[in-house]
């Protein structure tokens, strides 16, 4: 599963990088985030997700060959 | 008063006969790119946004303040994940031309470096009437705002930097994702 994230979320992972575990969906995926760097916890928590360019939800089923998208609260404008 | 060469004849302005506004003006053919990492053309941008069917044209441009929390400010970078982005301010533009019968929505913002001073983003409505363009307007802007994934970086005076944190809608909301608006406590 291929992973980008953006803004702060750089100063704790790489902006792309991969997972090789099984993780079913967003849930997961965060606990594993977490496991990575403890540190990105709190911003994890605040943060949405995408697939193909759509916020998915926890209940969304995620797929080894998806690229997901971590995105945190918008501060544009 | 001594006629002057550059006046046109009098019978040219009462008639309008050699081509009208309708036909002199653009009306938004072309497509504006929602992101832009060059400097945003306000006056371009405005000069494109007129239209025969519009008596209020309202330009809102978000510019970057020297200082934010009590901390001098030397810049700001904004990043976006594009698709995204881009899809989502198409979506609310033609939502906002629709709800309120716009002929014209225009929005563009900046990624990249951003000095203080500059525009960071700009929202133009066209409508037959002032209160729908000022509507409209405040809207686009929140929405772009609030839901389009750009993010911005604070530089300081001091050397750090932070990114985020312009919104504390959830204070109010009680929701990190629920803004004012959509709450109905927009002012």
């Amino acid at each position: 599963m291929k992973i980008h994230v953006y803004a702060g979320l750089k100063d704790y992972f790489q902006p792309e990088f991969e997972l090789r575990e099984e993780i079913a969906n967003t849930d997961e995926l965060r606990a594993v985030l977490v496991k990575i760097n403890g540190n990105a916890g709190p911003l994890l928590s605040t943060c949405r997700f995408a697939v193909e360019e759509g916020f998915i939800d926890k209940n969304f089923k995620l797929n080894a060959h998806d690229t997901v998208v971590i995105i945190p609260p918008s501060s544009g404008g | 008063m001594t006629p002057s060469s550059s006046y046109p004849p009098a019978a040219e302005v009462k008639g309008f006969p050699q081509e009208t506004a309708a036909a002199a003006v653009p009306t938004q053919a072309a497509v504006i790119p929602a992101l832009s990492a060059d400097p945003l053309d306000i006056v371009g941008l405005l000069s494109g946004a007129h239209h025969p069917g519009a008596g209020a044209v309202v330009l809102f441009s978000g510019e970057v303040r020297d200082s934010n929390r009590g901390q001098a400010v030397l810049g700001l970078e904004y990043e976006a994940y594009a698709p995204m982005a881009e899809k989502l301010i198409a979506e609310i533009l033609a939502e906002a031309k629709a709800n309120w019968k716009l002929h014209i929505a225009v929005a563009q913002h900046r990624v990249g470096k951003v000095a203080v001073g500059d525009s960071a983003v700009v929202v133009i409505t066209a409508s037959a009437h002032r209160s729908e363009a000022y509507a409209a307007n405040r809207h686009i802007i929140d929405r772009i705002k609030h839901e389009a994934p750009i993010w911005k970086c604070e530089h300081y005076a001091d050397g750090t930097k932070e990114w985020g944190n312009n919104c504390n809608c959830h204070s109010v909301t009680g929701d990190i994702h629920k803004h004012i608006y959509e709450s109905g406590q927009h002012p």
